[in-house]
């Protein structure tokens, strides 16, 4: 099934070497330019990094924004009947800033034999984790932070902190329903972790580089062409049987139905979070929202072309944002409509179904793409 | 599967057969409306009874009421069969006023178990033997019984600070092994209501349940005592089930004291009644189905929203006959209160326009839900109650008949303008939670069926002919010493009154029989041994109400 359509692009990855490397001026350095900070030596280039980190982080914060408080509600109400929040202002948009400051203002309450420091640190680590991840994503329009050549490595790699900070969250709380939350969160991302990641390989087999710029650019040589219009190599279309194991893969690794087990309201109360409350709550939340909006960034990354899209590539931003949004409407939509799945029967379809099968996609794309090569 | 007679019927026990069955151990006949009646000593218990079970067939402990008289206690184990709830037996336990104690019928019937402990919370009989001799409703440091006598209500119940420790206290089993205490409840999103389980988990793994209620006693049987007859007491059944049963628990009244007093009701307020109880059972149902959505989804999802929306619809229908959404109060002993509002016509084609649209409602809940495959192994062979366990428990209702007990009220003892129409009682052999939620779906359709023809009569039904009351004195005293267990086809199941009149406007003794109470008692059986959601989902699926446990 899959190999016909990886047999169809057959001159794309032997090809890869001879497209000539496009030299992507990252953000930090534009600014510097813009700025004239590149002219202040190291201190300079320091300011323009944190100005362009400060841009990038404020974007995803400012999304989590919308989705949290307002985007949520909405989605989740058209899909059950419902008109949800539309009291305040326009579609009832101003209720994130009611919200914020409802959530803000709220009192602390911090559990008696809470374990101080760990408790206090995982909400952070939780929501720093998703944020370190954007620092490699190429977003269009000329936002990137960096190009490491170990980008998709290190995606991996800081994502899987918030696991941490899950347990941290859940030991800490000294609270029976945290601990079992905490527990169920470390079983299910090392169980869907490794999935992950190698199915993140299978793409680095056909692009034949770590490097998020280079993934992106890999994507962009079109595919085949009907009737005139071309469609782009996106590795969503090369290969839709390791599309299809990554999304569920990452539904299970931000911990969405239905794979919520770890927070299950209905069986645990909250998990981990139970016991967090007012400005702690609101960065646990929110590491959950930029969880699945990096989920998001990494799909539209490694699957659909990045911030390829019709149109000027000056709108590379837009269209990466739509594909972000995509991947979050799809976690609410499962939410609404698919049950949870026992914590039993997660671990073994992670472990039986899910590892097998990205295993077997791995060897099948390195078989054909060697054959191929 | 019918009203009808395919099923097999039990052998029919005579008067004769039990009073040879008991023999000299009866002491004397104390019969009741509802059945034959033998007073046994309380050392007699568990052999009387294990005799009635095996040898006669009364495999069924409806009920357990105790009471306090002058000069004595007793206790009545009310018996019927599964197979025949016409069938029945009571059996009188009196014991002394100095010494209350009587043998446990616990070994006998699972269900005794509870029914003993309340007996001895709320009127103060001690049961020998019982495995678990705890208050049940009321704290562990209440003093004194309620439903006693002379029991001083005015008294303050003083309880020293220590004493009064918090219950959800302790957070440990034992300190020897590896298993976890956890409380679930009373503050928890899946307890419906407030539930206390008392938990021991053995990593996911429950082992050891044990539900905690009382939470929600409101002293329903003692307000029922302190109101007369005609009037007072029609309100308090709503509040029993009072998520939208209404009509069918204030029928559970109803037929109890028409039975107990001898009055008669129009056919046409029957038809009423049958039509009105069939709504609430599609609301009950509705509500059941989307509150156990919620608790394996897990979230406020579209199921959940689904079920209260085609909820809505039946509320709204029922607002338009009693004046009420929830709390009706619109049967009266003899008939209903009033006729279907004007314009009839408008009504009943209104309620034909939900039914038209039923069919489809219910496949998209089938779609969604039943045919959804995670669904699935979240909900087979899970919570398995196997039959023979089911009639311990005492469980009826979708419970009872999703275990494959081919058991309902409404055709087997039959009341109301049932009997006159087609339908059938639903039943699954699954035994697990998949099988309860099928029943309801499939209840809801019958209940459909039921209305259909219902509103066909209405329509028809000649213009001077439409009573809805009979002519009922204004005060009723029925006569001293008069007892009576009436039961009717509740949301949940089984759903029994008794009665003791002591020849005043009110009655002496009024004793509810919730079929929650029962089904609840039986969590323990489903979920040891399964993991916490489907501890969760079980507990779902039985569809309790807390305040008909609780009463």
């Amino acid at each position: 099934m899959t190999g016909g359509q990886i047999a169809g692009t057959a001159t794309s990855p032997s090809a890869l070497p001879a497209v000539p490397l496009q030299e992507t001026v990252l953000l930090p350095e534009r600014l510097g330019g813009l700025t004239g900070l590149d002219g202040f030596g190291l201190g300079g280039e320091l300011l323009a990094t944190f100005l362009a980190a400060f841009i990038v982080g404020s974007l995803m914060l400012a999304m989590t924004g919308v989705a949290g408080p307002w985007a949520k509600r909405k989605i989740t109400a058209a899909f059950t009947d419902r008109i949800a929040v539309n009291r305040l202002g326009p579609a009832g948009l101003f209720i994130i800033l009611a919200d914020s400051v409802r959530l803000l203002s709220k009192e602390l309450v911090i559990p008696e034999n809470a374990d101080r420091p760990a408790y206090d640190l995982a909400p952070i680590v939780v929501a720093s984790s998703a944020l370190l991840g954007f620092a490699v994503i190429p977003m269009g329009s000329g936002i990137h932070l960096a190009d490491p050549e170990v980008g998709l490595a290190y995606v991996f790699a800081v994502s899987g902190i918030a696991s941490l900070g899950l347990v941290m969250a859940g030991y800490a709380s000294s609270n029976k329903y945290s601990l079992l939350g905490g527990l169920r969160a470390v079983a299910q991302n090392i169980a869907y972790e490794i999935p992950l990641v190698i199915t993140g390989m299978s793409i680095v087999i056909f692009a034949g580089t770590l490097q998020m710029g280079e993934i992106v650019s890999a994507q962009a040589k079109p595919l085949l062409t009907v009737a005139g219009v071309s469609v782009p190599s996106w590795y969503a279309l090369v290969n839709p049987f390791a599309f299809v194991l990554f999304l569920v893969a990452n539904f299970a690794e931000v911990g969405r139905n239905p794979f919520d087990t770890p927070e299950a309201p209905t069986e645990i109360v909250a998990g981990y979070q139970t016991e967090y409350s007012s400005v702690y709550f609101v960065l646990i939340y929110l590491g959950e929202f930029l969880h699945i909006f990096l989920g998001g960034a990494i799909i539209a990354t490694i699957f659909l072309g990045g911030p390829a899209g019709p149109g000027p590539a000056a709108l590379g931003i837009v269209w990466f944002i739509i594909k972000i949004w995509a991947v979050f409407f799809a976690t609410q939509w499962l939410r609404s409509a698919v049950p949870r799945v026992r914590i039993d029967q997660l671990i073994e379809i992670g472990w039986k179904g899910l590892l097998v099968l990205s295993f077997a996609n791995l060897v099948l794309t390195a078989a054909i793409v060697g054959l191929i090569a | 599967m019918s009203t009808g007679l395919e099923r097999e019927p039990s052998v029919e026990v005579t008067e004769g057969d039990l009073e040879a069955l008991i023999g000299d151990r009866a002491l004397a006949r104390d019969d009741h409306l509802n059945a034959p009646g033998f007073v046994i000593r309380p050392d007699d218990v568990q052999d009387v009874l294990t005799d009635l079970r095996d040898e006669a067939g009364f495999d069924h402990l409806a009920n357990l009421t105790a009471q306090q008289y002058p000069d004595r206690y007793e206790s009545i184990y009310h018996l019927r069969k599964y197979a025949d709830p016409t069938q029945e037996v009571s059996i009188v336990v009196p014991t002394t006023t100095d010494e209350p104690v009587s043998q446990t019928a616990e070994p006998v019937f699972r269900t005794a178990d509870w029914h003993e402990r309340e007996a001895f919370d709320l009127v103060g009989i001690d049961y020998e033997g019982h495995p678990d001799p705890r208050r049940i409703l009321l704290p562990e440091t209440w003093q004194g019984h309620p439903l006693s006598e002379g029991y001083d209500q005015e008294k303050p119940q003083l309880v020293t600070l220590t004493e009064h420790a918090n219950p959800v206290q302790p957070d440990h089993h034992d300190d020897e092994s590896d298993t976890m205490f956890l409380n679930i409840g009373p503050h928890h999103p899946a307890t419906h209501g407030v539930l206390h389980i008392e938990t021991v988990l053995d990593g996911e793994t429950v082992v050891d349940v044990d539900p905690d209620i009382g939470y929600l006693h409101r002293c329903e049987e003692q307000m029922c005592q302190n109101g007369t007859y005609r009037h007072q007491i029609m309100p308090y059944p709503d509040r029993w089930d009072y998520v939208s049963a209404g009509l069918l628990n204030e029928w559970a009244y109803a037929r109890t004291a028409e039975d107990l007093a001898d009055i008669d009701v129009p056919e046409y307020a029957q038809v009423i009644r049958t039509m009105g109880a069939e709504l609430c059972r599609i609301a009950s149902h509705m509500l059941a189905l989307a509150t156990f959505a919620l608790d394996v989804y897990g979230d406020f999802t579209a199921i959940f929203q689904y079920g209260m929306r085609d909820r809505e619809v039946v509320q709204d229908i029922l607002e338009d006959l009693t004046g009420q959404r929830l709390m009706f109060n619109y049967f009266r002993l003899g008939g209903v209160a009033w006729d279907l509002p004007e314009p009839r016509e408008e009504f009943i084609e209104k309620t034909r326009d939900f039914l038209d649209g039923l069919p489809a409602k219910v496949d998209e809940y089938h779609d969604l839900l039943t045919a959804n495959e995670i669904f699935q192994i979240r909900t087979h062979d899970t919570g398995i109650l196997e039959p023979e366990v089911a009639k311990q428990y005492g469980c009826t209702g979708p419970v009872a008949r999703g275990s494959g007990i081919d058991y309902d009220i409404r055709r087997d003892d039959p009341y109301g303008y049932y009997d006159n129409l087609e339908w059938d009682v639903v039943t699954e052999d699954g035994c697990d939670n998949y099988s309860r939620v099928l029943v309801r779906m499939q209840e809801v359709e019958e209940s459909a069926k039921i209305i259909e023809q219902c509103l066909d009569l209405l329509e028809d039904w000649p213009e001077d002919e439409r009573t809805v009351q009979s002519n009922v004195p204004r005060t009723l005293k029925p006569d001293a010493d008069t007892e009576i267990y009436r039961s009717v086809e509740g949301a949940k199941g089984e759903l029994g009154i008794y009665i003791r009149a002591d020849g005043t406007d009110k009655p002496g003794r009024f004793k509810i029989r919730s079929p929650c109470f029962h089904n609840l008692s039986a969590l323990p059986e489903l979920s040891e041994g399964e993991y916490v959601p489907d501890l969760i989902a079980s507990l779902g699926s039985l569809d309790i109400v807390l305040g008909e446990v609780d009463r």
